[in-house]
C-alpha cells in the first residue's frame, strides 16, 4: 500500500506527502486563511449527510448516527481534516444505462433525462495551480450546464455533489453560486442539506457516509431519486421535501483540477 | 540505511535535485518569455517554447498553505508525526512542496515568512526544507 502511494506521489513522497486527503487539505487550509471556513462549516456537511445515510439501508454508515460533538471528537488525519471529513473506502459497483429518450420510454423504469452538461479542467498540478481556493472548475462547468439546461439555481430541487471530503461539497456549491466565499457556514447551518432541509444534498449519505463509488455515487443517486426508487430516503413527503423534478450532480478529479456537472430532470 | 522515499531523477527533474545537492534551489526559466515554472517540464506552459535555463532562487518565501500529518501513510514517516507539509511560494514566484521544520506545527500559519535549510539525506540527496525566518 505505502509503495503504491509512494509511486503515485512521485517526488512529493520525499516530503511525506501522499494521497488525496492531504492535497484537498492544502486547498482547504488556504481557503480557511482567505475566508470564513473550516471545521465549523464542514461539521454541518458531515452530520447532515450522515442523517441521509441513516435512512439508507445500503449505506455503510446506516446504523451509525453522528452528532456535532461526534464530529468534533473525530481524530485528525491530515489537519485540518478529521476522519469524519474523509470519504469512505468501499468495494462495490454502480451503473447507469444511457440511451435515447425514445428507447428509455419503452423500459420498465421511469425516464430521467440529461438537461445540461458542463466540464472545466483548470489546472494540471496542485503546485502550479492558482485555483486552490476557487474558483475551481465547478464555476465554468456549472455555468455551461445551467446555460444548456436553461434553468437557474432556484430551479434545482436537490444536489448530489462529489464529496471526497466535506470541503469539496462547500467549494463546489460555492462555485456553482449557492453562496459566496465565507458564507458557507451560515448557508449550511440549521439543517439546510438534511432530510426536510431547503436544499437536500447527497441524499444517499454520499461518499462520506453511503459508499465510495467514485462519481457514480452522486450520479446514480440523482437518477434513482428522480425515478422515485430510493425507499426510506426518497425525497418527498416522508422526508419533508418536495418530490424532485431537477437534480444537480457533480464530479471532480485530481486535487480540484477537473470538474464535471450534470443536471438531470424527471421525464 | 535511509528508509524514506528518494526522489526520482528524470530528465525534467535532475537539474533541480542536482542543485539541491549543492544546497541551491534551481527553478526552470523559459528563455523565450521568462516564465519561472514548477513543476519542471520540457515545454513552457505559457508560450510553449522549449528553450529553458535553470536559475537559482534566493531560498526565501512564504507559506501559501500547509497541512499537519497525524497519520503515517508510509511507515518511514511514523517517527516524524505530527509533521508539516507545506506549499511555499518562493519570493521569485514559483511554489515548491516542502516540509516546515524547527517550528511547532501549531504555530505554522499561511503567509508566514520562511527560509530554506538543507538536510543531507544520503551521500547524493539533499532536501530543501523550510523554517520560520528568525
Amino acid at each position: 500500500m505505502s509503495q503504491v502511494l509512494s509511486r503515485m506521489a512521485g517526488d512529493d513522497a520525499v516530503f511525506g506527502h501522499f494521497g488525496a486527503a492531504a492535497g484537498y487539505a492544502l486547498a482547504a487550509r488556504r481557503a480557511m486563511h482567505e475566508y470564513n471556513t473550516g471545521p465549523d462549516t464542514w461539521k454541518h456537511i458531515a452530520v447532515g449527510q450522515r442523517k441521509w445515510a441513516n435512512l439508507n439501508p445500503r449505506a455503510v454508515m446506516y446504523d451509525r448516527p453522528m452528532t456535532e460533538s461526534d464530529y468534533e471528537r473525530s481524530p485528525w488525519i491530515v489537519e485540518p481534516f478529521r476522519l469524519a471529513d474523509n470519504c469512505l473506502v468501499t468495494d462495490g459497483g454502480r451503473a447507469f444505462i444511457l440511451t435515447t429518450a425514445e428507447r428509455a420510454r419503452d423500459l420498465p423504469h421511469p425516464v430521467v433525462t440529461i438537461m445540461g452538461l458542463g466540464m472545466h479542467n483548470p489546472a494540471a498540478d496542485p503546485v502550479a495551480a492558482r485555483h486552490l481556493t476557487g474558483p475551481t472548475g465547478a464555476r465554468r462547468a456549472g455555468e455551461q450546464a445551467f446555460h444548456m439546461a436553461g434553468i437557474t439555481l432556484e430551479d434545482v430541487d436537490a444536489c448530489e455533489i462529489y464529496d471526497c471530503f466535506t470541503y469539496t461539497v462547500e467549494i463546489t456549491l460555492q462555485d456553482y453560486g449557492f453562496f459566496g466565499p465565507g458564507e458557507g457556514e451560515e448557508w449550511f447551518r440549521g439543517g439546510t442539506i438534511e432530510p426536510g432541509g431547503r436544499t437536500p444534498v447527497n441524499t444517499s449519505g454520499g461518499l462520506l457516509s453511503e459508499a465510495y463509488q467514485m462519481g457514480l455515487t452522486p450520479l446514480t443517486e440523482g437518477v434513482m431519486q428522480l425515478m422515485g426508487r430510493c425507499g426510506d430516503h426518497q425525497l418527498g413527503p416522508a422526508t419533508g421535501n418536495i418530490k424532485p423534478e431537477i437534480i444537480l450532480c457533480s464530479d471532480n478529479g485530481g486535487i480540484l483540477q477537473t470538474h464535471s456537472c450534470c443536471i438531470l430532470r424527471r421525464n | 540505511m535511509y528508509s524514506k522515499p528518494l526522489p526520482t531523477t528524470g530528465l525534467d527533474t535532475k537539474p533541480f535535485w542536482d542543485g539541491c545537492r549543492e544546497h541551491t534551489i534551481r527553478i526552470q526559466r523559459c528563455k523565450a518569455c521568462g516564465h519561472l515554472r514548477r513543476p519542471p517540464a520540457s515545454v513552457c506552459p505559457r508560450c510553449l517554447s522549449r528553450e529553458t535555463e535553470w536559475v537559482e532562487m534566493s531560498g526565501r518565501g512564504t507559506v501559501y498553505s500547509y497541512v499537519v500529518y497525524h497519520v503515517a501513510y508510509d511507515p518511514s514517516f511514523k517517527e516524524d508525526l505530527p509533521y508539516v507539509v507545506a506549499l511555499v511560494t518562493l519570493e521569485e514566484g514559483p511554489r515548491i512542496l516542502t516540509n516546515i521544520v524547527e517550528c511547532d506545527p501549531a504555530a505554522v500559519h499561511c503567509d508566514m515568512a520562511v527560509e530554506a535549510i538543507w538536510k543531507d539525506m544520503t551521500d547524493t540527496v539533499s532536501l530543501p526544507l523550510f523554517r520560520p525566518v528568525s
